[in-house]
């Protein structure tokens, strides 16, 4: 522990306080991470295993680094690489203002995160603005993979109860088990239209019932034929049918008709129909979005990722 | 986890070299012959094997404990830590892992005492002597000495796609082909080779012993026969082994010469300097 000095704590994570630190030697500046480890509990908990072993296999520009795990007795501590602030934070900062080719950027590096994700089968379960890193150089990166899971055949039940109410999609909400990366992409779409918004939460629901109603308010209430399946759900309940009043324009009125379509695409409530984050990269919305963040390593080696 | 094996830490960190491996293994065989290296290193796979399969774990985190167990000992002396306990704790972090659930302390500890009483009384006669309290620190010394590299690739994957790749109808050559990946579990294969090969391996014995041809198959894959080969004659080597030896009877005497840890089976709960000598064992990571 003595080659990183720490700094200040910057807040709790799913199973251990998180600091800044800097590196002595090299003076980076880290994240660390402490795992509290419960003598008579689980041992290492399987949420910091699980974020080790996926941070362990997974490198990308937009998935947050994992170092190093330090070991000292009885205690781990995960490093990660530093950054300044993330998405909720940045909301704070920017007064209402946000830049529309901010959006269009952070939406790319969102998905871009995800599509590698998802080719590797991890989903992330746990999408939010607290769970998005942006540093100073605009780099946005997904972080807090507690909740993640690697997915393959195998495919068995996954736990219920995983993502913060908000961002969760409505085949969840019902109490699907068998999600995929479609899981992601909804909360992709719910911070797609936070961003346009600069901050203003797309479905701030109260619980699971009030987060349906707002859902269905804006989409429609779905129906076995717009959605096969749906009365099967574990928890399906017949919920009063909701015609859409509310057009997009109204709900992200700074964004642009190709960056409304887009939205419009990933918020479809039958997850078989919601678009992926490799298709969602293709889309015309990202047409004009500048070549330093579409091709961060230059058009060869974005041909090759 | 499925994701990219090219990229993973079990590729990039975890395929050693054949004369590293030999060359770790150095002070042990100052000890044991080679022949008792691998005596020992079987015995405990199907020692991990007894306790997966009464805890009713799936043949993935069998197979992903193994691997750690081996993982551990390729790098460390038997004696660094006892087997014995490593076998259990290896269990219980690859079941974490494969997220097949954590195991509740008292159970993994029951688990042993009944496994060892029942199944291998001959090999240990007293009772079982860890606590979770052991297990849980052996727990920490095994990631740190893994690096954290936990995620394993196992060849069942690769075998079921090769399968399905010539038929759709051959269930015996892959019900053969599986137990040959389980039985490759008790030689070094899984450290020194992709799992795609061992898989491949498997396919290769599998067809011999069925009766299939597959040569023109094979010959179409783009892969290095020579390695192909190596393992075949890896695991060949292991069935030989097996026909003349009776684990039951020798294994007492084998496991009598085995290196053993210098701390006490039962170290109290917060033991200082004993903690020093174990670590000393495990190289630090970077």
């Amino acid at each position: 522990m003595q080659k990183y000095e720490k700094l200040e704590k910057i807040g709790e994570g799913t199973y251990g306080t998180v600091f800044k630190a800097k590196n002595r030697e090299t003076q980076e500046v880290v994240a660390l991470k402490r795992v509290r480890l419960d003598d008579d509990d689980e041992g290492v908990p399987s949420s910091a295993l699980r974020e080790i072993c996926l941070l362990k296999e997974l490198r990308h520009r937009n998935i947050v680094r994992l170092h190093d795990v330090l070991h000292s007795e009885k205690k781990l501590t995960l490093v990660f690489e530093y950054s300044d602030q993330d998405l909720k934070k940045y909301f704070d900062t920017c007064n209402g203002e946000i830049d529309s080719d901010t959006v269009k950027s952070f939406m790319f590096q969102l998905l871009q995160g995800l599509a590698f994700c998802h080719r590797n089968n991890v989903l992330h379960r746990d999408l939010k603005p607290q769970n998005l890193l942006i540093n100073k150089n605009g780099e946005l990166k997904l972080a807090d993979f507690g909740l993640a899971r690697a997915f393959g055949i195998p495919v068995r039940f996954y736990s219920a109860e995983v993502v913060t109410l908000w961002y969760r999609p409505p085949d969840v909400l019902f109490g699907a088990k068998m999600y995929s990366t479609s899981i992601d992409m909804w909360s992709a779409g719910c911070i797609f239209a936070e961003m346009a918004n600069a901050g203003r939460p797309l479905f701030p629901g109260n619980d699971v019932d009030d987060q349906l109603k707002r859902i269905f308010k804006l989409l429609g209430t779905p129906t076995e034929e717009s959605w096969p399946g749906l009365t099967q759900l574990p928890d399906y309940k017949a919920y009063q049918i909701y015609h859409v009043t509310t057009t997009w324009q109204q709900v992200v009125p700074r964004l642009n008709s190709k960056g409304r379509e887009l939205l419009q695409k990933l918020l479809v409530c039958n997850p078989s129909e919601r678009l992926s984050a490799e298709d969602g990269l293709a889309h015309s919305y990202f047409a004009d979005l500048s070549p330093a963040i579409k091709f961060p390593d230059g058009p060869q080696s974005a041909l090759v990722r | 986890m499925a994701g990219n094996f090219w990229q993973s830490s079990h590729y990039q960190q975890w395929l050693l070299d054949k004369q590293d491996l030999i060359r770790e293994r150095q002070s042990d065989l100052k000890v044991l012959s080679e022949e008792d290296y691998q005596k020992i290193m079987i015995f405990f796979a199907n020692f991990i094997q007894a306790l997966g399969e009464q805890l009713k774990v799936r043949q993935q985190v069998i197979a992903t404990a193994t691997v750690y167990f081996k993982r551990f000992y390729a790098r460390n002396s038997l004696k660094s830590i006892d087997p014995w306990l490593m076998a259990p704790t290896c269990i219980f972090l690859a079941s974490k892992v494969e997220e097949f659930g954590v195991i509740s302390n008292s159970r993994l500890v029951s688990t042993c005492q009944t496994v060892v009483k029942n199944k291998f009384s001959h090999a240990y006669p007293q009772e079982y002597p860890y606590r979770i309290s052991n297990v849980l620190e052996c727990e920490f010394y095994l990631l740190e000495m893994m690096d954290c590299c936990l995620v394993v690739y196992h060849p069942y994957r690769p075998l079921t796609q090769f399968v399905s790749d010539f038929s759709n109808t051959d269930d015996t050559i892959l019900a053969v082909a599986w137990r040959i990946v389980n039985d490759s579990l008790r030689t070094d294969v899984c450290l020194l080779y992709p799992p795609y090969m061992i898989a491949l391996a498997a396919l290769h014995i599998a067809c011999v012993i069925q009766q299939k041809d597959l040569k023109s198959w094979f010959a179409e894959l783009s892969v290095d026969m020579d390695k192909i080969l190596e393992i075949t004659k890896q695991i060949l080597k292991l069935y030989e082994l097996w026909k003349n030896y009776d684990e039951k009877k020798e294994i007492s005497a084998v496991l009598n010469n085995m290196p053993k840890a210098r701390t006490s089976p039962t170290p109290p709960p917060n033991q200082g300097p004993s903690d020093g000598t174990q670590m000393s064992q495990t190289s630090q990571s970077t």
